[in-house]
């Protein structure tokens, strides 16, 4: 099995996972950089900020992992398209504008 | 009732000695985390230096060899990928260290200062990236072969859409390092 043809797939599959992740609360973990505690999931304030980036990538690369994993025996007989490397990722990153907007709006 | 002064000044003492301790772990911090700032800012200068010479060299492709553009536009644009990845994920990771403090002493004080088109700058910048970083292995995998035509417009596509992200963040980065500076008078 040639594991670069899911190379495309991985970064699609990230971008999307990521994008869900962070919209709807779907980090594996948090991160209290105050108190230097993680915890599983989304976590509530423990009077200081609360990091959910970290967790998100971590949801994001598991996701990309599990579904590029599924994909690759699909691979010996096909090709999946190129555009899924860079298309979609692009359309999550201008999605990203728009679900950032209230922060230019206000 | 003599050893009582006595107590109270080595408690005293004590609680000086722990501050200046504290202090000094302060400062040390504040020195760390300034010298991992200014390595984020040096990677990220070689990042964007590579990656625009081998997406100019992509998708402007020199035709003949001539004067300084021709010359920028004619390198062997392949030869920069694996040296662009490593430099994408050295700043990458740099900036994850780095984020905590950030998230609490420059976040929170733009936050209060009501500096929302700032903070969003910043937002953009880290959800981009994390997106970036995983096209990394598609970027080294449409870059294996660059005579290949069928991966050309994918590999013009990705260096791009690299490109820019790096450009971008390399902007906004800088401009929420010097937000206080800038804004904060």
């Amino acid at each position: 099995m040639n594991v670069t043809k899911v190379f495309g797939l991985f970064a699609a599959v990230f971008a999307i996972a990521y994008t869900i992740a962070f919209e709807w609360h779907w980090e594996l973990f948090s991160y209290h950089p105050r108190t230097g505690e993680f915890g599983w999931g989304q976590q509530a304030s423990k009077g200081g900020p609360v990091m959910h980036w970290y967790g998100a990538i971590a949801t994001g690369f598991l996701a990309a992992l599990a579904v590029s994993a599924a994909a690759l025996p699909f691979t010996k007989t096909r090709n999946l398209p190129l555009w899924l490397g860079w298309a979609v990722p692009l359309a999550c990153i201008i999605a990203w504008g728009w679900l950032l907007r209230a922060f230019f709006l206000r | 009732m003599r050893w009582l002064p006595g107590q109270t000044t080595l408690i005293v003492k004590v609680r000086q000695g722990s501050r200046q301790a504290a202090n000094a772990g302060v400062i040390g911090e504040d020195v760390v985390t300034t010298f991992l700032l200014i390595m984020h800012g040096l990677m990220a200068v070689a990042l964007l230096g590579g990656l625009t010479h081998q997406a100019v060299a992509v998708l402007w492709p020199a035709r003949s060899p001539g004067g300084f553009t021709s010359a920028y536009r004619a390198v062997s644009a392949a030869r920069f990928t694996n040296a662009n990845i490593t430099f994408y994920v050295i700043t990458f990771m740099l900036g994850a260290v780095i984020y905590p403090p950030y998230r609490i002493a420059v976040r929170t004080w733009i936050e209060r200062a009501r500096l929302w088109h700032i903070s969003g700058l910043f937002e953009y910048k880290e959800q981009a990236l994390a997106i970036g970083l995983a096209m990394l292995p598609f970027f080294w995998l449409v870059w294996r072969n660059p005579k290949d035509e069928a991966t050309a417009g994918a590999r013009k596509w990705t260096t791009a859409i690299l490109c820019v992200i790096v450009w971008y963040s390399f902007i906004a980065g800088h401009i929420v390092n010097n937000v206080r500076g800038l804004f904060g008078q």
